[in-house]
């Protein structure tokens, strides 16, 4: 996917963003806050207005296909990339999974996998900064934060495809692992 | 007219509210509109009815229709609208921008200066005018709407496609170009066609504007710590104080404000907030900017028109001058490497005059010596400016009926 942003002198700037095909999605952003969306079908086409929208809403709306507000979990491929080594992945704890029944302190799950626990969503529960001694339970949906293999090994754990034995670092001390864990946490929360 | 000013500074705003609601109904540029209500809200047309009287049995009331005159408030507020126009023009002329894509904003710009410039000079000395009166026609022939374009750029939705980029790169062109002329032509005229005096006031000119662009490329500190505050009434305030003040100062040194302005701007272009200064001063540039078209109108008597002579050249230039728009623009889009249907487009869009023209017409015509300059110019200039305002816009909305009958030419004229 490419991103094209150009300037234009007393409006605004353009960026245009290829769709699947030939399509491009032209956003113009206006000096004065408008945004217009346009589709182009081809790059010989013309341009057709889909909609525009306020500052505001534009913000809004920005923030809720962000997945800010909403985001569906099933998929395994969604994921919020911050850097090309940092993305933020939801995992969902399966009745299989070895973590069901011990705490975050005790599963050393930074340790075993590489990915930090920032939030656990349970129900309609978000449990920010899990304690160290948060119990897992099934339907749990882990947000982590880490690189790409950690998230799959992390993924592996959850769903009972990977087991705690073996962990390397598992037999840690409780207290570093909840340190570091918090210390992760902070700098992840704040970066988006 | 009235008991009080205020009364016809309310009248002169109710008129510019409602020549702009007219011309939104008619989907057309608000620039000419706003001429026009100037004239019929003037002495001229409004001032000249006869007394209204109004009978309610044995009491007879007179009143005197009231018009909007030229007042001093309403000449000043036309000359900030000038102000905070190229003050807005220097804003967004961002050098970096422009050494960028330098190649091809230069050849289009340099395309359409060769062939619509000396199209007016020419044209002005074929009238028998003098030389620098020629120049004059040159420039208001020469330079097109930056307002208007963008405006029907948004407005038909080219905004998104390739053919703004050239529309967009020739204007920021002919804007550095304006500037540049502003300031030599007005120090021609002012200096009265005396070479000598005209020499020294050249030279204060350059001097002056030598200062700015030194300020302009040294100065981003400066301004960046000028603007360095949290409220948003100081930011607007030591903006207008900065603009109108260095404004002031041109004039005062027979240098023109418009020109200062615009390096002003470009001063500011490079700081931290331009954007927050578009969006605090956007509306300010409008008002007053409505207030100078308005102006315009009001110091025009619709009569002129009627002058079969004035009328000859007016049609002339404009049978003149719109082909050579649609030539360079054509060309313009070529060189963008744009296909023939986008770059009639280019072609269609840049027939647009408007307020550039005006500003030359008023501040530097208006300030020369003889009956051509200070009457002809500025009366054919609007008549011009209504003209080719009016003509762009739809010459844009019909480009599409305009390719199907060109297209047989065009695309044979390129194999």
């Amino acid at each position: 996917m490419a991103v094209y942003e150009s300037d234009l002198p007393g409006v605004g700037k353009k960026f245009e963003i290829d769709l699947d095909g030939e399509a491009q999605l032209v956003v113009v952003i206006h000096n004065t806050g408008k945004r217009e969306l346009f589709v182009r079908d081809s790059p010989d086409a013309d341009s057709e207005k889909l909609f525009e929208l306020s500052d505001k809403l534009a913000r809004q709306v920005g923030t809720i296909m962000e997945g800010a507000y909403f985001q569906p979990i099933r998929d395994d491929e969604i994921s919020t990339v911050l850097d090309d080594d940092t993305i933020i992945e939801w995992a969902k704890v399966t009745d299989e999974s070895e973590l069901v029944g011990t705490t975050l302190a005790e599963s050393g799950v930074r340790q075993r996998t590489g990915a930090s626990i920032i939030a656990v969503q349970r129900g309609d529960e978000t449990i920010q900064n899990p304690p160290p001694d948060v119990e897992f339970e099934v339907d749990d949906t882990l947000v982590s934060i880490g690189d790409r293999e950690s998230h799959t090994e992390l993924e592996r754990l959850a769903a009972g495809e990977a087991t705690l034995d073996g962990a390397p670092g598992g037999g840690e001390p409780p207290g570093d692992t909840a340190d570091d864990e918090f210390v992760d946490d902070d700098s992840a929360n704040d970066e988006p | 007219m009235a008991a009080t000013p205020l009364i016809e500074i309310g009248a002169l705003f109710v008129g510019i509210a409602l020549a702009g609601a007219i011309a939104q109904r008619a989907g057309q540029s608000v620039i000419p509109f706003y001429i026009v209500g100037g004239m019929l809200a003037g002495e001229h047309v409004l001032g000249r009815l006869a007394p209204l009287e109004i009978g309610l049995g044995d009491v007879a009331v007179t009143l005197q229709q009231p018009y909007v005159s030229e007042s001093e408030f309403v000449e000043l507020g036309a000359e900030l609208g000038i102000v905070f126009l190229l003050f807005f023009l220097g804003l967004e002329f961002s050098i970096t921008r422009l050494l960028e894509s330098r190649d091809r904003i230069g050849k289009a710009g340099v395309v359409d200066l060769a062939i619509n410039f000396p199209a007016g000079v020419l044209l002005g000395l074929a009238l028998g005018w003098s030389a620098i009166e020629a120049v004059l026609l040159g420039g208001i022939v020469y330079i097109s709407s930056s307002a208007v374009i963008t405006k029907s750029l948004i407005d038909l939705g080219w905004i998104a496609n390739d053919e703004s980029d050239p529309m967009l790169g020739t204007l920021v062109f002919e804007d550095l170009f304006i500037a540049l002329y502003l300031a030599v032509v007005s120090a021609l005229v002012i200096g009265g066609g005396d070479v000598g005096a005209a020499a020294t006031d050249i030279g204060i000119a350059v001097g002056f504007i030598l200062v700015l662009l030194g300020g302009v490329f040294y100065g981003s500190e400066l301004f960046q710590r000028y603007l360095e505050t949290d409220s948003r009434e100081l930011t607007v305030l030591r903006t207008v104080a900065l603009v109108v003040f260095v404004a002031g100062l041109a004039l005062l040194l027979d240098v023109s404000e418009a020109v200062a302005a615009f390096f002003v701007g470009m001063g500011f272009s490079s700081t931290d907030h331009v954007h927050e200064i578009e969006e605090l001063l956007i509306p300010v540039r409008d008002l007053f900017a409505a207030v100078f078209f308005f102006w315009v109108g009001l110091g025009t008597d619709p009569a002129v028109f009627a002058d079969p002579a004035l009328v000859a050249v007016l049609a002339l230039a404009v049978l003149v001058t719109t082909p050579t728009k649609l030539v360079s623009g054509y060309l313009g889009g070529r060189i963008y490497d744009l296909d023939e249907r986008r770059s009639l487009r280019v072609a269609t869009g840049m027939v647009t005059r408007g307020e550039f023209s005006l500003i030359i017409a008023a501040t530097i015509a208006t300030a020369g010596t003889g009956p051509v300059m200070t009457e002809t110019i500025p009366d054919l200039t609007v008549g011009y400016v209504l003209v080719m305002s009016i003509l762009g816009t739809v010459l844009m909305q019909y480009a599409d009926r305009l390719w199907s009958v060109a297209q047989p030419y065009l695309v044979d004229a390129a194999e």
